[in-house]
């Protein structure tokens, strides 16, 4: 809440320049000396200066006001968009919460712990000054005004009306149509056929002018001692407004806003956090639907050591799940058609593997000395994920620095990480249960798998056994490392990985 | 302001029509029914340059009517407040005068005629200045500035305008626009003085 004071003075003068003679009574009722109310409003906006919200009934025992009087005079200040109202069925306990936001903002009073709770409801009403609307209607309104005597001063652009003397009906130049008579040159009434009169002269009629050319004069002369007189008197207002122009608006939110922020600063002041927490006694207010929450949190961590992070993937991604999904399949090796299409009914029979896209070719005789090459495939796989986890987490610290923005970053990693899990469910369904896989290469080694053949022997080769656990492991891994850092890494990941074996195989 | 759009009507054919000249028929009711007409949407159809597509053809029940529905390309004109225009002055009395731009009419009224035009009430009511070098009177040809305007949806005053059969709406399509208009500023006022021909 930045300076509230240069608006505070606008308020005022705005108060005594346009609302210094109303009166909030009634046309029927006879206007009388005694119940003359006029002023009553610059009285009201001078008390509202040095509230923020106030409960109306509160403001009128401050004011000695009859809060029936008070309540007619905000409500024609609402309506001249000056001040903002709330009004809400409460019990007694909601008002407390007011109170205490009111204690709060005042002198940071601990306040009063809420005892015994009616249930009886009460509509209370609220009331403040909305400082921003203030500005602009103010300054609206001031545009009108200079305009409206601008154009009627130079007749630009103003719509000429005209005027029945025997009925008082109206009538504008877009009616010219209907009001020309044959018999002689001017307008006559459609209702009483009477001459009419251009409504303009009526400023000068009221001088006693003739309504000739004198009388256009004469108005023009009127009219511009009117802008002059305009000028001169709205010039504290119009140095004000500038003033204000280039400061922060005072925002006091609604009320509920207000009063949440208000007993939290008391709250904090007091280092008091037990009683009346807006947000579990929000139900109290028995009327109001939306508990104010609180600013949204979000924090995401970037763990920094790699191993660590496999670690966390490790058990979170429950190794069932851990399949890979069509996409990557189709990535980095050369796969034929039926390891990705027609897989998924020939996998159903493969078992030992869960990863359905490599687990295929299996014809492969190779089954001596796999171990051994399981484990340096594994050894260089791992290898190339260190690199690339080294190379993201760079790339991630980079991203934190330069852009704070860490909550789209951890959201696009969860919806990426639900992802993995939703695809490879998908997979494992179809790759779970398997039988031989003998058929799958007869299907296998037609005419797309060319040069990879070999690629793939070795591939299922080292996806066999127990030990094909940590080789999908390491593969999920990779996985969802790269949804989170993007495909390319991957793609060179992978590129990497069958190099490697290529030559190992040579 | 002129604009070239494309609209849509359906057209309702009394079979008698149904033949080899279906199409011209189609087109030549088209041009009868739309052009000359107003909508406060899109002003008044001037012309139509071209039938874009004509669609199939709906039997109506009960009569042997068909409905196409026709899409097609024509230049209509709609005056905009702020929008500067030519005009026939058509009609002077004291409180200002009427002119007429094309079907669309315009009051401007004797606070918006420059301060030293004078009324001249006789034969041939105008409007002077003191020193008698501009003149505005029935025919004469002025520059004004549109700042109103309202589509009327009633018959056109037969005072105003006995001669117009062209634009005169057909009975189904009787709105129309009018305007009010200002001589009060630069560049704006008489163009063209009828006596000085
Ligand atoms: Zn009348």
């Amino acid at each position: 809440m930045s300076s509230i004071e240069p608006f505070n003075r606008l308020v005022k003068l705005v108060a005594r320049a346009f609302y210094d003679d109303i009166t909030t009574k009634g046309d029927n009722q006879p206007k009388s000396g005694r119940s003359d109310n006029r002023g009553i409003a610059v009285v009201v906006l001078d008390a509202l200066t040095r509230r923020q919200w106030v409960r109306e009934e509160d403001l009128a025992k401050d004011l000695k006001l009859h809060s029936k009087q008070l309540r007619r005079t905000l409500r024609f200040l609402e309506e001249e968009k000056l001040v903002a109202r709330d009004h809400r069925k409460e019990t007694a306990k909601g008002a407390k919460i007011y109170s205490a936001a009111v204690a709060a903002t005042a002198d940071g009073q601990p306040f009063a712990k809420e005892g015994e709770e009616k249930i009886k409801l009460h509509t209370h009403s609220y009331c403040s000054l909305d400082y921003a609307q203030i500005y602009d209607v103010v300054r609206y309104r001031i545009h009108r005004m200079r305009k409206k005597l601008k154009d009627e001063l130079e007749c630009k652009n103003t719509v000429q009306e005209y005027i029945c003397p025997n009925c008082q009906r109206r009538y504008n130049a877009l009616d010219a149509l209907r009001l020309v008579s044959l018999e002689d040159d001017s307008f006559h009434c459609e209702n009483c056929n009477g001459e009419l009169v251009a409504e303009s002269d009526k400023l000068a009629a009221q001088e006693g002018g003739d309504g000739d050319d004198n009388a256009r004069r004469r108005r023009r002369e009127k009219l511009k001692d009117l802008l002059q007189k305009l000028e001169v008197h709205l010039k504290p207002l119009m140095e004000q407004i500038n003033r204000v122009k280039d400061l922060d608006v005072p925002e006091f939110g609604t009320l509920q806003a207000w009063e949440a922020r208000a007993s939290a600063a008391g709250r904090a002041a007091n280092g008091d956090s037990s009683s009346n927490d807006p947000n579990k006694s929000s139900q109290g207010y028995g009327g109001t639907p939306m508990p104010f929450l609180g600013d949204t949190k979000v924090e995401v961590a970037f763990s920094g050591a790699e191993g660590k992070q496999v670690d966390v993937k490790s058990e979170t991604d429950s190794t069932p799940q851990k399949v890979l999904p069509p996409w990557m399949i189709k990535q980095g090796m050369n796969l034929t058609k039926e390891q990705r299409g027609e897989v998924k009914q020939e996998s159903k029979m493969d078992g030992s593997s869960a990863t359905g896209g490599l687990s295929d070719d299996k014809k492969s005789t190779v089954e001596d000395d796999k171990t051994s090459l399981q484990d340096e495939y594994i050894r260089a796989y791992y290898a190339a994920l260190l690199k690339k986890q080294q190379e993201l987490d760079e790339a991630a610290k980079n991203q934190q620095e330069s852009s704070n923005t860490p909550i789209s970053d951890g959201l696009s990693g969860a919806s990426s990480n639900r992802q993995v899990g939703m695809k490879s469910k998908r997979e494992e369904v179809e790759g779970d249960d398997d039988v031989d896989w003998e058929e799958a290469p007869v299907a296998g080694t037609t005419s797309e798998s060319f040069k990879v053949h070999d690629l793939n022997v070795e591939a299922e080769a080292s996806a066999e056994d127990e030990d094909d656990i940590d080789w999908e492991e390491g593969f999920l891994e990779l996985q969802s490392r790269v949804i989170l850092g993007g495909g390319l890494l991957f793609a060179m990941g992978l590129t990497g990985c069958v190099l490697l074996l290529q030559t190992r195989h040579e | 302001m002129f604009f070239h759009i494309v609209l849509e009507r359906n057209m309702q054919l009394h079979p008698r029509h149904f033949g080899r000249n279906l199409r011209e028929h189609i087109i030549s009711k088209l041009m009868k029914d739309v052009e000359g007409t107003c909508s406060g949407r899109h002003g008044f159809v001037v012309a139509i340059t071209s039938v874009e597509n004509i669609g199939k053809g709906l039997i109506r029940d009960g009569t042997g009517f068909v409905t196409f529905p026709v899409k097609y390309q024509c230049v209509v004109f709609r005056p905009f407040k702020g929008e500067i225009l030519e005009a026939v002055v058509s009609m002077v009395n004291k409180m200002g005068f009427f002119a007429e731009a094309g079907p669309v009419q315009i009051f401007v009224s004797n606070h918006l005629i420059p301060d030293d035009m004078e009324f001249q009430s006789g034969d041939m009511p105008n409007y002077t200045t003191s020193d008698g070098s501009v003149k505005i009177q029935k025919d004469s040809e002025v520059r004004l500035k549109i700042i109103g305007t309202r589509v009327d949806a009633t018959e056109i005053d037969k005072n105003i305008s006995q001669s117009r059969p062209k634009w005169d709406p057909a009975g189904s399509h009787p709105s129309r626009f009018f305007c009010i208009g200002t001589i009060k500023d630069d560049f704006l006022g008489v163009i063209n003085d009828p006596t000085t021909i």
